[in-house]
C-alpha cells in the first residue's frame, strides 16, 4: 500500500520538489487563508469537456450544493486552451477553484502569488492523505496550494487475452531481455510490439522518463530535470541507445499518432503493448466493459539491475483556489468538500450516461480500495513497486523547456534518432540560454 | 494671373478650414488613428520592447532586462528556428512559383468565358468562404491516420499511409492544402481585376496579330500592375503568417514548425518567455522588409 512507503516516498517527493526551488527565492505575501463557512455562490474551472470528467464534476458540484445550499457555477474549457491561457486566466477574472496538477506546475504559479494559500483546509482534510500527497501539494514557501483528486501510474499496458495468446504473463516480462524477447514475439505475430504517438508532442517524454529511471537511477532524472546533470551526459545517450531498440518494434507512423491514436492500436488489438498513463481505462470502459476488463499494467521492465524498477511516473490532477477569484473562501470551502472523503465518495459515485461507474484511483486514503477493480488493483501494484515518484517530464521541469524545446527535440529524434547526438547538445545549449529564474 | 497667385489662393484655401470641417476631420481621421495606434501600433512597440526581456508573463514587477539574450538563443541555439524558416521560404516559393500562377492561369480561363466557367469560378472559389482552421480541420479528417482517405485505401491505422508524420512530404502536403484555398483567392482578386481590362486592348492587339500567350504578356498583365502588386504582396504575407492551418493540424509544439507556431508556442501557456516576442519581431521585420521595398520601388515608378 502507498501508506506502506511513505518514508520513501516522502524523502523522494521532496526532492522532486527541489526542481522548482532551484534559484527560486521563496516569498510573495499570500492570501492568508480565511475559512468561514458562509461563503456564497463560486465559479468551479474544468479543464475538460470530456464526459467522463464532467459526470464526475457533476455529481460532487451536486453534492456540494446539497450540502451547503452554495450555488456553483460550472465552467469547462478543453484541456489544451486551458493550459495555453492559464496565465492570463489566472492574472484577469479566474474561477474561484480549478483543476490543475500537482508538483512544478503547481509551485511555479503558487510561487507568483497567483494561487490562493489552502493551508487552513489542509488542517481540516488533511490526515485523510499520506505525506507523499501533502509533499505534491506544497509550494516552495512550505505551504499548501493544491488538493489532489486522482492518481494515475505510467507503466506497460496490454490485453490480458492477447498476453494469453502470445504464452506471457507479468512474471516473464521483468527485464529488458524479457521485455526484447516479448516485442519480437509480438513483431513475428505481425503485431506493432510497443505503441507509440509524439505528434503532440509530449507523450513520448513518458518514455524518456522511465527508461532514464530505469538506466541512471531517480536521482539522475531528478537532477537532469532540475538542470544539475548535463542532457551531454554519456549517461543521456546511453537512454536514447534503448529507445532506439524499440524503434523497430513501434509503429512506423509515431508521428503521425496522438496519444489516442497508440491507444487504437491496443484498443483494435493491432498492438500488443503501450506505455502510457493508466487513466485511458475510461476510454476503454466507454468502449465496452470487456475491453476495460482485459486491460492490464505492469511496471516498465528494469533494465539496471542497481535500480530495479524502483521508480513510477505517477502524476497527480486535483484543485487549486485562484487568488484573483472572487470568493477564495468559497473556493477553499469547496475544496474542503471536495477533498474530503464525503466529496470524494460523491465524485466515485458518479455514473456515465450509460450508467456506468467512472474508474477512478482517488488521492484519498479513505477510498476503499477493496472496491477497487482488477485493472485498479494492478495500478496500485505499480504503485507499491516503486520506492521513488515522479510526476511527468512536462511537470518535473521548467515549462518554457519542457513545451517549447524538449516536445520538439524528441520529435526530431523519432525523425532522424542517428541526430542524437546533435539533439542532446542542442537540448543542453538550449538549457543554458534559459532565462535565469526570478 | 501668374502662379504665385495661384499659390496663394491655394495656401489660403488650405488654411480655411472651417470648424465643422475641422470636427469631421478629427472625428474622420483623428479617432480611427487614435484606435489604430492603439491597438497595432502600441503593442507592436511593446513587443518590441518586450523581446529584449526576461518575462514569464505574470506580473510585470518580474520582467527583467535580457538585452539580445533572446535573439542570440534564436539565431545560436535554437534549430527550430532555422528548420522554420526552411518551411516559411519552401512556402514562400511554392505559394510564389505554384499557386499563385495557378490562381492566375485559372482567372484568365475563366475570363475568356470557357463552357462551364460559372461552375469552375463557384468551385474554386467555394474554399476561400471557409476559414483557415476550418480549412485545417477539414483536411485533418480526411488525411489522418484513421481518416477518410487512408479508410478508401483500405488502410487501418497502424499501417496508414502517413500524411503528416512522413517528414520527407507533409510541408508539401499541408502546402496543397493552403494551396487548395490560396489558389481561388488569387483568382478571384485577378478575375475582378481582368474585368476591368478595356476589351478594346485585347482587340487591337488580336487585330494586330499577337498570339493569346503575348497578349496575355504584352497587354493584359502590364494593364493590371494595381492587382499584380496586391496579389504579390498577399503571396508575400500569407506565407510568412502561415499559422492557422499547421496549428490545427499539429498543435503548438513542435510538429512541423514554422514561424508562426514557434511565436505561439514561446507566448502562450506554461512556457511563455519573451523568445516568443523575439520570434515576433523576426516575423514582423521579415514580414515587412520585402512588402516595403516592394511597395516603394512600385509607385515611385508610378509617379514618373
Amino acid at each position: 500500500m502507498l501508506e506502506q512507503n511513505n518514508g520513501i516516498s516522502r524523502r523522494s517527493v521532496l526532492k522532486g520538489a527541489a526542481v522548482g526551488g532551484l534559484g527560486i527565492a521563496a516569498g510573495g505575501s499570500l492570501l492568508a487563508g480565511c475559512a468561514s463557512k458562509a461563503t456564497g455562490p463560486l465559479a468551479y474551472g474544468a479543464r475538460s469537456v470530456d464526459a467522463g470528467p464532467t459526470a464526475q464534476n457533476e455529481a460532487l458540484i451536486a453534492a456540494y450544493t446539497a450540502k451547503t445550499k452554495n450555488e456553483v457555477k460550472y465552467n469547462a474549457t478543453e484541456s489544451n486552451a486551458f493550459q495555453n491561457n492559464l496565465s492570463q486566466y489566472l492574472q484577469g477574472t479566474p474561477d474561484d477553484t480549478f483543476e490543475w496538477m500537482a508538483g512544478y506546475r503547481m509551485q511555479f504559479f503558487a510561487e507568483q502569488g497567483l494561487l490562493a494559500d489552502l493551508t487552513d483546509v489542509w488542517g481540516t482534510i488533511g490526515d485523510q492523505y499520506t505525506d507523499s500527497y501533502k509533499i505534491a501539494s506544497t509550494g516552495l514557501d512550505g505551504k499548501q496550494y493544491f488538493v489532489p483528486k486522482s492518481w494515475y501510474p505510467w507503466g506497460m499496458h496490454f490485453r490480458k487475452s492477447m498476453f494469453k495468446d502470445l504464452g506471457l504473463s507479468a512474471d516473464t516480462v521483468t527485464n529488458w531481455d524479457e521485455f526484447l524477447k516479448m516485442l519480437d514475439g509480438m513483431k513475428k505475430k505481425g503485431l506493432v510490439g510497443f505503441a507509440a504517438g509524439d505528434k503532440g508532442g509530449w507523450e513520448a517524454m513518458g518514455t524518456f522518463d522511465i527508461i532514464n529511471a530505469r538506466v541512471n537511477g531517480y536521482q539522475f532524472h531528478v537532477d537532469l530535470m532540475a538542470g544539475r546533470e548535463k542532457w551531454t551526459d554519456a549517461k543521456v545517450l546511453e537512454v536514447f541507445k534503448h529507445w532506439e531498440m524499440l524503434i523497430p518494434y513501434m509503429n512506423p507512423n509515431v508521428l503521425d499518432l496522438e496519444w489516442d491514436g497508440a491507444m487504437q492500436l491496443l484498443l483494435q488489438k493491432k498492438a500488443g503493448a503501450m506505455l502510457m498513463g493508466s487513466w485511458f481505462g475510461g476510454n476503454f470502459k466507454e468502449q465496452s466493459q470487456a475491453d476495460y476488463d482485459d486491460l492490464s499494467i505492469i511496471p516498465f521492465p528494469e533494465i539496471n539491475p542497481e535500480h530495479g524498477r524502483d521508480t513510477v511516473d505517477a502524476p497527480i490532477d486535483g484543485w487549486c483556489v485562484a487568488a484573483n477569484g472572487t470568493n477564495n473562501a468559497g473556493g477553499a470551502d469547496f475544496l474542503a468538500f471536495a477533498g474530503d472523503m464525503e466529496g470524494v465518495q460523491a465524485t466515485l459515485d458518479a455514473k456515465d450516461k450509460d450508467g456506468k461507474s467512472i474508474p477512478m484511483t482517488s488521492a484519498n486514503k479513505g477510498q476503499d480500495r477493496s472496491t477497487y477493480d482488477a485493472f485498479q488493483k494492478e495500478q496500485m501494484a505499480v504503485m507499491d513497486e516503486a520506492k521513488y515518484i515522479t510526476q511527468f517530464l512536462d511537470r518535473d521541469t521548467r515549462p518554457d523547456f519542457a513545451g517549447p524545446v524538449v516536445g520538439p527535440a524528441i520529435q526530431s529524434w523519432f525523425k532522424n534518432p542517428k541526430d542524437v547526438n546533435k539533439i542532446v547538445d542542442s537540448l543542453q545549449a538550449q538549457w543554458d540560454a534559459l532565462p535565469p529564474l526570478a | 494671373m501668374n502662379s504665385t497667385a495661384v499659390g496663394s489662393k491655394k495656401a489660403h484655401r488650405r488654411r480655411a478650414f472651417s470648424k465643422a470641417d475641422r470636427t469631421t476631420l478629427i472625428a474622420f481621421v483623428g479617432i480611427p488613428l487614435f484606435f489604430h495606434l492603439l491597438l497595432v501600433w502600441v503593442p507592436a512597440f511593446l513587443t518590441i520592447l518586450l523581446s529584449f526581456t526576461y518575462w514569464s508573463g505574470i506580473s510585470i514587477s518580474r520582467i527583467k532586462w535580457a538585452g539580445l539574450a533572446n535573439y542570440k538563443n534564436i539565431f545560436f541555439d535554437t534549430p527550430a528556428f532555422w528548420e522554420a524558416v526552411q518551411n516559411n521560404v519552401i512556402w514562400l516559393l511554392w505559394f510564389a512559383g505554384i499557386a499563385t500562377p495557378i490562381g492566375i492561369l485559372l482567372a484568365y480561363q475563366i475570363d475568356r468565358q470557357i463552357r462551364g466557367h460559372k461552375f469552375y469560378e463557384t468551385a474554386y472559389y467555394l474554399p476561400v468562404v471557409l476559414s483557415l482552421a476550418v480549412t485545417g480541420i477539414i483536411w485533418d479528417f480526411l488525411l489522418r491516420p484513421d481518416g477518410f482517405v487512408n479508410g478508401l485505401m483500405g488502410r487501418d491505422i497502424d499501417n496508414a499511409f502517413s500524411f503528416f508524420g512522413n517528414y520527407d512530404i507533409n510541408i508539401y502536403v499541408i502546402l496543397t492544402i493552403a494551396s487548395w484555398r490560396h489558389i481561388g483567392y488569387i483568382m478571384l482578386l485577378y478575375l475582378a481585376g481582368l474585368k476591368s481590362v478595356d476589351l478594346a486592348l485585347r482587340e487591337a492587339s488580336a487585330l494586330d496579330g499577337a498570339t493569346e500567350w503575348q497578349t496575355f504578356k504584352k497587354v493584359v498583365f502590364p494593364a493590371m500592375k494595381p492587382v499584380n502588386v496586391i496579389v504579390i504582396v498577399i503571396t508575400i504575407i500569407e506565407s510568412l503568417r502561415a499559422f492557422d492551418i499547421v496549428y490545427i493540424i499539429y498543435g503548438s509544439r513542435g510538429g512541423l514548425p514554422i514561424l508562426g507556431t514557434l511565436v505561439f508556442s514561446n507566448i502562450a501557456g506554461e512556457g511563455a518567455s519573451m523568445k516568443g516576442a523575439a520570434y515576433a519581431v523576426i516575423l514582423f521585420l521579415l514580414s515587412i522588409g520585402p512588402i516595403i521595398a516592394y511597395l516603394r520601388t512600385t509607385f515611385k515608378s508610378d509617379v514618373q
